[in-house]
């Protein structure tokens, strides 16, 4: 059976999805094998894929949707909302130039 | 298909792929592989992924121990990058079903992603693209060994396209397989357009950011009659191109047959067309153009295209060879006209760190300061002028007591060779470049004590219109047509005829058809041009006269904008007085 979960999430952090917490979303969305879809808006990523990520461009404050379709959905969109929450694990504070 | 606009600086057009020699040297040896090696080529890609991979894990973990997890988590971001399947299996799909090499495939790809990234109007992603360009670099790296091959070792013909090619490169350039170039900086008479022009090779400069949008090996046109770069062009547009080039060809053709022919007005005015070389390998392109002699011997090119000042013997040696090649033609080679900070050698002491370094210490003035480097040009040139008919001259001259200086630095070369007994030639005419507005205001007390002027129209419209010639902001204002430069060659012409004695014009202004009739009509007798446009130059001598040439010139003096001149004598052109395709709204036909 084929469940569907979704959760919404806000942006944390003054410098939004840069590229470390996109590193995180895809790392952390591989352990699971369902898809896991993030949008924003009309745009829509593969929660598996940095590039697409990036290229939300979500800026601190930005409204997501986290969808995921499959097995262990439910434990897949808990993890990334956790994620979100925790700031990134702290890294939610762009430090690269 | 992208065009981007930039300076013509050398006729012609080119098509072929393009070699990116930007910042970090990358040439990608080849672009396609055979059928049957994608297999080990995809091998070949793997292993280098898994490398770059390797090396990123290592540097995220050395960077999190030392510095702090923030910057370690970084590193794993690119990782991630180089692991993202999408990306992997479009590299991988392109060796596969396309047989690119994975060195092109790689490249390509790379650079769609980061040109998704600057195209999304975000600061921050175009920031990122940067990463992108990294990521590109090291796995490049892996692919290619970290060779860096050099200009020198390409065994398929390209066009070539750089920031800039310093003169050293492209003097090393091998002429068999670059069939033109393009750089993104550069103006109209920087170092690179001469050598274009001395190359022969179709070429446009001053670009601006042109390499993020060339993926090596992308078929490019070089347009250097209309200054433009074509990237990736449609079939349309490149049979255009190729049927361009057919006739260009057949034209070239046409043009070498005047080789034979002295530059003639209709009326039987003698006209002397020399050529301006760089190297003595130049001289084959004057004599096969049937060049009078060679106007203009720019001799910093000794200097430029060597890691050590140029000893008296290879002075010698390169001035020898060139009077060989043009056998009893004249040849005025032009004493060292550059600033210290580009001789080599390290002249420290005279390093003076200026803000512009066209007013500073440079040409003449840096000879007159340095003697021992001017003395041991001096006598190479007195030395070889034993083999063919010299003349020497010299650059930016200011002041009559510059002049003089230098006149007397001669007389002690002269003298030391005799001390020597060494073979050389007493009797050397010895004339100078009018290219400053102070000399050619004091002409006149100049042409008394020369044997001859030659007007360096290139550096003269700089300095009179106070134009930077490099620099693309103020590009436009540099105009050969202003009616200052028309005033003051006239008045150098006039100078030197009331005292018989004979100038040249050579800057580019001598090779651009439009003021050919202007320079005849003001007096000029004696032109220097780059070689590839004497066959030109003599075309458009032949079929003008005099009587014409002298109205044309009267005319144009009476103009009071450049714009205007410009749009004039465009028109005026034998042969050409149909063509208005290019012309500006003049002011005074509104």
């Amino acid at each position: 059976m084929s469940t569907r979960v979704t959760a919404t999430v806000t942006v944390p952090g003054e410098n939004g999805l840069h590229l470390v917490p996109c590193s995180l979303i895809a790392q952390n969305a591989t352990a699971f094998s369902c898809e896991i879809r993030i949008s924003k808006g009309d745009r829509n990523a593969d929660a598996r894929n940095i590039f697409d990520l990036m290229t939300l461009a979500a800026g601190q404050g930005a409204q997501l949707l986290l969808e995921a379709t499959g097995d262990q959905a439910n434990e897949a969109v808990q993890s990334l909302v956790q994620l979100f929450e925790s700031g990134f694990n702290g890294h939610s504070h762009r430090t690269h130039p | 298909m992208l065009t981007k606009s930039g300076i013509a600086v050398s006729r012609g057009v080119a098509i072929g792929p393009a070699m990116l020699f930007g910042v970090d040297n990358f040439r990608i040896p080849q672009r396609f592989v055979s059928v049957d090696a994608v297999e080990a080529e995809i091998g070949r890609f793997q292993t280098a992924l898994n490398h770059v991979s390797e090396s990123l894990e290592d540097t995220e973990r050395v960077a999190r121990e030392r510095i702090g997890v923030q910057y370690g988590a970084i590193f794993g971001a690119h990782r991630l990058m180089l692991r993202d399947p999408r990306l992997i299996s479009e590299i991988e799909n392109l060796i596969r079903t396309k047989c690119y090499a994975p060195e092109f495939a790689a490249s390509r790809v790379f650079h769609n992603y980061a040109r998704q990234f600057q195209n999304l109007g975000n600061a921050y992603l175009a920031e990122r693209a940067t990463d992108v360009f990294d990521l590109e670099k090291r796995l490049l790296r892996a692919l290619l060994g970290e060779q860096r091959p050099e200009l020198s070792h390409l065994t398929e013909p390209v066009i070539i396209l750089a920031h800039n090619l310093t003169p050293s490169e492209t003097a090393n350039l091998n002429r068999k397989f670059v069939l033109g170039f393009a750089t993104e900086a550069g103006g109209h008479t920087s170092h690179t357009a001469i050598l274009a022009g001395a190359l022969e090779l179709p070429a446009v400069v001053g670009l601006g950011r042109t390499l993020a949008d060339v993926t090596a090996g992308d078929i490019v046109i070089i347009d250097g009659n209309r200054g433009e770069l074509i990237i990736d062009p449609d079939e349309e547009t490149l049979i255009r191109y190729q049927d361009s080039l057919r006739q260009q060809q057949t034209d070239d053709e046409k043009l070498d047959a005047l080789r034979t022919v002295a530059a003639t007005t209709r009326d039987g005015i003698r006209i002397q067309v020399f050529g301006n070389i760089e190297f003595p390998d130049e001289v084959e392109h004057c004599t096969r153009r049937g060049a009078d002699g060679v106007g203009l011997y720019r001799t910093e090119f000794l200097y430029l295209g060597s890691d050590h000042e140029p000893t008296e013997e290879e002075h010698y040696q390169a001035y020898c060879r060139v009077l060989q090649e043009i056998g009893d033609h004249p040849v005025v080679i032009r004493t060292l006209d550059l600033g210290a900070d580009k001789v080599p050698g390290g002249q420290d002491h005279f390093r003076s760190g200026s803000e512009n370094p066209a007013l500073g210490l440079r040409s003449i003035r840096l000879s007159l300061q340095n003697l021992t480097q001017f003395k041991t040009q001096l006598r190479a040139i007195l030395r070889a002028a034993v083999h063919g008919d010299v003349r020497i001259m010299f650059p930016l001259v200011t002041s009559l007591l510059e002049l003089r200086k230098a006149r007397m630095i001669l007389g002690d070369v002269i003298d030391d060779l005799e001390e020597e007994k060494i073979e050389f030639r007493r009797e050397v005419p010895i004339g100078m470049m009018v290219e400053v507005p102070a000399a050619a205001l004091l002409a006149d007390l100049f042409a008394k004590e020369v044997d001859f002027f030659s007007i360096g129209t290139n550096d003269l419209i700089q300095y009179a219109l106070a134009v930077d010639r490099s620099d693309q902001g103020v590009a436009s204002l540099y105009r050969a047509g202003d009616p200052s430069i028309l005033r003051l060659v006239r008045m150098v012409v006039d100078a030197a005829r009331s005292r018989g004695i004979p100038v040249t014009v050579c800057g580019q202004m001598s090779s651009d058809p439009k003021f050919i009739p202007l320079l005849i009509g003001l007096g000029l007798r004696h032109l220097s041009v780059t070689p590839a446009a004497i066959p030109e130059v003599k075309s458009i001598i032949g079929k003008l006269s005099l009587q014409r040439a002298e109205e044309i010139a009267a005319h144009a003096l009476s103009l009071d904008v450049a714009r205007d001149v410009e749009n004039f004598l465009r028109g005026e052109i034998p042969g050409h007085e149909s063509d208005l395709s290019r012309d500006e709204p003049a002011e005074s036909q509104l």
